[in-house]
């Protein structure tokens, strides 16, 4: 079957008022705890994550698409708003953004984001629509060795590309590697660093991972360092913008979208390469106005990076669909909760349950556009929600995270792991570690041992069946540029 | 989006001797876990290992990997690299570590995780919210307390009643 047949099957798991219903809620939702200060995507998803435990598996990723799609553009909302920009993905929107905000050109900020987004995430996802299927066709024939390869290539790409520093962001690799340890060897059954501790022989679910790094990490590092004086919220009303805007705004979202969504489904390329390079692409190719206006809030500088953000969103779930990869700290999660239904993506996915991956990209469309009708009138309430008070706000986020954590086994020990896992996502934000590389470390670094024994088991132990098949063979080399091009770029840097 | 260079520029900014400066702990950290992951899957034997590799493989290579990395980055930081705190919304960057906040974070989030059981959720967290809020600098008590209560029952009721995920009644047993 084609692959518009499928999306149109998709359309009608999408559109039963009950996935509605939850794709409806999942857009709230993510916007919602998405806008909150100190909360990015990853963490949105992370947190959000317990909601969909008792949801059948075609609702719970409907809603998942619209909490995705919703954490990233509440970021957004946030970054306009108030002055200091939240995760490094929407940083770029801040430089222009707050300052057209400040000009009192807020609701055109917001209309230009919230409509770049919906132009971009509904021109990317049609782009995984096509690029998927092509995808899976190449992967299908993958071995045990390509998919070592393709794991390695991401390591080093999270780590070297994301990061200012290669050693720091391979020590987070390599802590998110170590965590994956724990537990049952899945292939002996042998007890691995468990220290004697009974409720670790399961090992210590990527949930209580992702939330301690981010959430609780996040709380402990504000109250090492909360800053005192009360944010500062630009006042604003509907969302709305003028024909001079339009004009302005809508070649900026074509080229922001094509930047986007390739980087997006680059192992390593996430959304902040795109975002800047859009960032400076419009600032090159302003004229008149718009030139004088660079640096002061121009409408050019919020509508492109917003628009390569939300492209590049849908440019990750290529690779996690069609070959189970994340390539982002959020793809990482939502990998974790396929995972949870006892779901690996990959080809075997689009194979054996194409109902649930055509319906939840059907119902990305879908959650798009919902977020445009809901944030073009909401951008007032989402205004107050940035003035909740700090101390609630962090006491809160504690609280949810405890919730979802001991819900997954009703365990205190779960909460102690947390607190740990907090004290080192701490560390990790005091002296810069970069928390994604753990998180794909954690969560790939399983399945990278599997593929590895797997293929040398094949291979009777030859270590040169891991470079045998071409494809492994290229993606090693990509994997090792990765890790040189940094310290190359040092030394011709001199 | 800086400099990605970090090793220039850095040796006149921290004044404080470089085998003192914290972020050797977390170096330190690394390369322990490193011997940690080797010595920790010693004892690991495989009795069936006739698949090709055993259990303790895969540990041998990351904990050699995180030696290699720990050595690097204890060098790095002896030599006056540093990385750069990560910014936020709510975060001073400038400001001085407050330990005091952190200490009565952790000691009111262990107190909570020991305490879940025997309280339920209700009770334990309210107390959790209310004494965070409090910890965090929120000066109105009654607030803070209406708002833990509030948060505290709704989550109860939000998630046990209407998801079905299970929390402990504790203390409210039968009455909520």
């Amino acid at each position: 079957m084609d692959s518009l047949t499928l999306l149109l099957d998709g359309f009608a798991t999408a559109l039963t008022p009950v996935n509605l219903l939850y794709a409806l809620l999942g857009v709230t939702l993510g916007t919602l705890v998405g806008v909150l200060p100190g909360i990015g995507p990853a963490m949105t998803v992370a947190l959000l994550l317990p909601i969909t435990f008792n949801v059948p598996p075609a609702s719970a990723f409907i809603m998942f698409a619209g909490i995705y799609y919703g954490g990233m553009y509440g970021g957004s909302t946030t970054s306009i708003l108030l002055n200091t920009p939240g995760e490094s993905s929407s940083m770029i929107t801040a430089l222009e953004g707050n300052k057209m905000a400040r000009r009192g050109r807020a609701a055109q900020a917001l209309a230009t984001a919230a409509i770049g987004s919906f132009v971009a995430g509904t021109i990317a996802t049609a782009l995984l629509v096509v690029a998927a299927p092509l995808v899976v066709d190449f992967a299908i024939s993958f071995g045990p060795e390509d998919y070592f390869a393709l794991a390695i290539l991401a390591f080093t790409a999270v780590s070297s590309v994301l990061s200012r520093s290669v050693v720091r962001g391979l020590a987070s690799l390599g802590l998110g590697l170590v965590i994956g340890l724990v537990g049952i060897d899945q292939q002996t059954g042998q007890a691995r660093l468990t220290l004697g501790v009974p409720q670790l022989l399961d090992g210590i679910d990527v949930v209580i991972v992702a939330v301690g790094l981010f959430a609780l990490g996040e709380a402990l590092y504000v109250a090492s360092r909360l800053r005192h004086a009360p944010p500062e919220v630009v006042p604003v009303g509907r969302a709305w913008m003028g024909r001079p805007d339009w004009a302005r705004s809508w070649r900026p979202w074509l080229r922001g979208t094509a930047l986007g969504f390739p980087f997006g489904a680059l192992p390593g390329g996430g959304a902040e390469i795109p975002t800047f390079l859009s960032y400076a692409v419009e600032k090159r190719l302003a004229k008149g106005p718009a030139k004088e206006e660079y640096g002061k809030g121009a409408i050019e500088g919020v509508a492109g990076p917003e628009a390569a953000n939300n492209a590049s969103a849908a440019g990750t779930l290529v690779p996690l669909l069609t070959l189970g990869l994340p390539t982002s700290a959020t793809a990482a999660i939502m990998l974790a909760a396929f995972q949870q239904y006892g779901l690996q993506p990959g080809p075997q996915l689009f194979d054996h349950n194409p109902a649930l991956v055509w319906g939840m990209v059907a119902s990305l469309f879908i959650g798009n556009t919902m977020l445009l009708v809901l944030n073009l009138p909401l951008a007032p309430v989402w205004a107050r929600v940035l003035r909740v008070p700090r101390p609630y706000l962090y006491a809160g986020i504690v609280l949810f995270a405890a919730l979802g954590v001991y819900a997954l086994n009703n365990s205190w020990v779960d909460l102690v792991v947390l607190y740990l896992l907090g004290l080192l996502g701490f560390a990790m934000r005091r002296f810069g570690l970069p928390v994604a590389p753990a998180v794909i470390g954690l969560i790939l670094g399983p399945m990278a041992e599997i593929q590895l024994r797997r293929a040398l088991a094949i291979g009777a132990g030859d270590v040169s069946t891991l470079v045998a098949s071409p494809v492994a063979a290229v993606l090693l080399a990509l994997a090792a540029l990765a890790l040189l091009t940094p310290l190359l770029r040092r030394l011709f840097a001199r | 989006m800086s400099t990605p260079d970090e090793r220039d520029g850095v040796v006149t900014r921290d004044a404080v001797p470089a085998w003192r400066r914290p972020e050797l702990g977390l170096a330190l950290t690394v390369l322990g876990l490193g011997v940690f992951v080797i010595v920790g899957t010693a004892g690991v034997t495989a009795a069936a290992s006739t698949l090709g590799l055993g259990p303790r493989f895969f540990p041998l290579l990351v904990g050699s990997a995180m030696i290699l990395i720990g050595v690097c980055y204890v060098l790095d930081v002896l030599r006056g690299g540093h990385g750069d705190p990560e910014e936020s919304e709510d975060v001073d960057a400038a400001a001085p570590a407050d330990w005091r906040g952190v200490g009565l974070v952790s000691v009111i989030f262990l107190l909570f995780a020991g305490l879940l059981d025997l309280l339920g959720w209700v009770v334990a967290a309210a107390l959790l919210f209310f004494g965070l809020a409090l910890a965090l600098g929120a000066r109105e008590r009654l607030r803070a307390a209406a708002v833990a209560v509030v948060l505290s029952v709704a989550t109860y009721l939000a998630f046990v009643k209407g998801l079905g995920v299970t929390l402990p009644a504790g203390l409210l047993d039968g009455v909520i």
